[in-house]
């Protein structure tokens, strides 16, 4: 990563203004992201830029752009975009500028900021309806970047990373057997995207804010970011209010079909599936960057430990069978 | 000849200090690594005891076949990436990964086996 000093004159030079770095907002697993204020004059903008480390799998920040304002046509709440730049120079890593937005990221904050039950409900409807807005954009509008994934080629992809992985593991493997031997019906593909769950959304006094960090996003079944909403691991200890740790089932499919989505059970039950065995591929894979030497970071050795609640949730969920 | 403490001891008594009288000291990341590292102790302690016996006897039952653990979670990977077995392995899996998820998180698996 650059300095701090050559980052701000990078990013002055992108925006066409001055740039003064004034805090991180945090340094996730995939980047970096700085608020910064963009002084013009007398005018000061408050905003915000994610800096990317090259990662392997991430979307480009110009798709990333794109998305976001695909997702504000459609009525998702998103930050504005200021500024992108798939590579910065000087720095050597994508840039992307948004507005600030103000509200509650932390997923234990947001949760303790939820007066009561409904208040959670109430917030789930709102991803609901979010989400049925999302799944607006279809296939051809959707960035060309982006892969496109029908549920086969999503195994696919999960078995060649599990292959990948330097250990076995018959747990997800039978998972994915599962997957293949359990198809469920087909719908139009939209842009999903797969990342949109407690912790990567800004909640203010009136609820849903804004939907944050897109760079996982796919164009596939939308009823997989339904799924990944719900999963154990982003309820936070909260398992009776499947959505988030905040809501309830019930809120968030009402607010999903009031909008205009189409909420398929088989699907939501095929995707909650997949996922536990996406996010444990994941942590074993953040495990093995800790054994294979790449990092000595305690949080990725941790990681491998726990890929045993993600295993139990995809086979009790595969043993449970789907809802209605 | 075992030494005392003994390392399931020692481990628990490392978590206790470091929640107990570092963590307070801590803040922002420092904390919260030191909060990992004190989880992973007790994780360990829990791992010291923990018994596999009848997850290698049930694949060992299922497989037809006699072998250590990891060579049988190995066969049963390959078996089940030829599209064999999956109904059997299921149970056999679930009640392993449960063991396992308790070994990392107590209490994960309460009311759901």
């Amino acid at each position: 990563m650059a300095s701090s000093d050559q980052l701000a004159a990078s990013l002055g030079e992108l925006v066409g203004a001055e740039v003064h770095i004034t805090g991180m907002a945090s340094v996730g697993a995939q980047r970096g992201t700085f608020f910064i204020d963009i002084v013009d004059g007398a005018d000061v903008t408050q905003a915000v830029a994610q800096v990317s480390a090259s990662v392997l799998g991430s979307v480009p920040a110009s798709a990333e752009a794109e998305m976001l304002r695909l997702a504000a046509d459609a009525g998702v709440p998103v930050p504005d975009v200021f500024a992108v730049c798939d590579d910065l120079p000087g720095v050597g890593a994508p840039a992307l500028v948004v507005s600030r937005i103000e509200g509650r990221t932390v997923p234990r904050h947001i949760l303790r900021g939820l007066a009561d039950d409904a208040a959670g409900d109430s917030l789930a409807r709102q991803c609901g309806e979010a989400f049925a807005r999302l799944h607006t954009i279809g296939e051809p509008q959707a960035p060309a970047s982006l892969p496109r994934l029908s549920h086969a080629a999503y195994v696919d992809d999960l078995e060649a990373k599990l292959d990948a992985l330097d250990h076995v593991r018959p747990a997800v493997r039978a998972g994915l057997a599962w997957l293949r031997a359990n198809p469920v019906s087909d719908a139009p593909i939209t842009l999903v995207h797969a990342d949109f769950r407690n912790g990567n959304m800004i909640v203010d006094d009136d609820g849903l804010a804004a939907v944050l960090d897109w760079e996982l996003a796919q164009v596939t079944d939308p009823m997989q970011d339904l799924a990944w909403m719900c999963l154990r691991t982003w309820r936070f200890g909260n398992d009776d209010r499947p959505c988030g740790g905040f809501g309830s089932l019930d809120a968030l499919r009402d607010g999903y079909e009031v909008a205009g989505g189409t909420w398929r059970s088989d699907a939501f039950h095929w995707w909650t599936v997949a996922r536990c065995a996406w996010w444990a591929i994941g942590l074993a894979g953040q495990a093995a960057a800790f054994t294979g030497g790449l990092t000595d970071a305690i949080m990725l050795a941790a990681s491998g430990r726990r890929v045993p609640e993600l295993e139990f949730d995809m086979l009790q969920q595969i043993t449970a069978g789907p809802g209605d | 000849m075992i030494d005392q403490p003994d390392a399931r001891t020692l481990l628990e008594a490392m978590a206790a200090t470091l929640t107990d009288t570092v963590m307070p000291e801590l803040s922002g990341g420092a904390q919260h690594q030191a909060r990992i590292v004190a989880n992973l102790c007790r994780v360990v302690a829990r791992d010291l005891a923990d018994d596999p016996t009848e997850t290698t006897a049930a694949l060992a039952g299922l497989l037809g076949a006699d072998g250590s653990l990891d060579d049988l979670a190995a066969e049963l990977d390959q078996r089940l990436a030829g599209g064999e077995l999956l109904g059997d392995a299921i149970p056999i899996l679930l009640a392993d990964a449960a063991r396992r998820a308790e070994v990392a998180k107590p209490g994960y698996t309460d009311g759901l086996v």
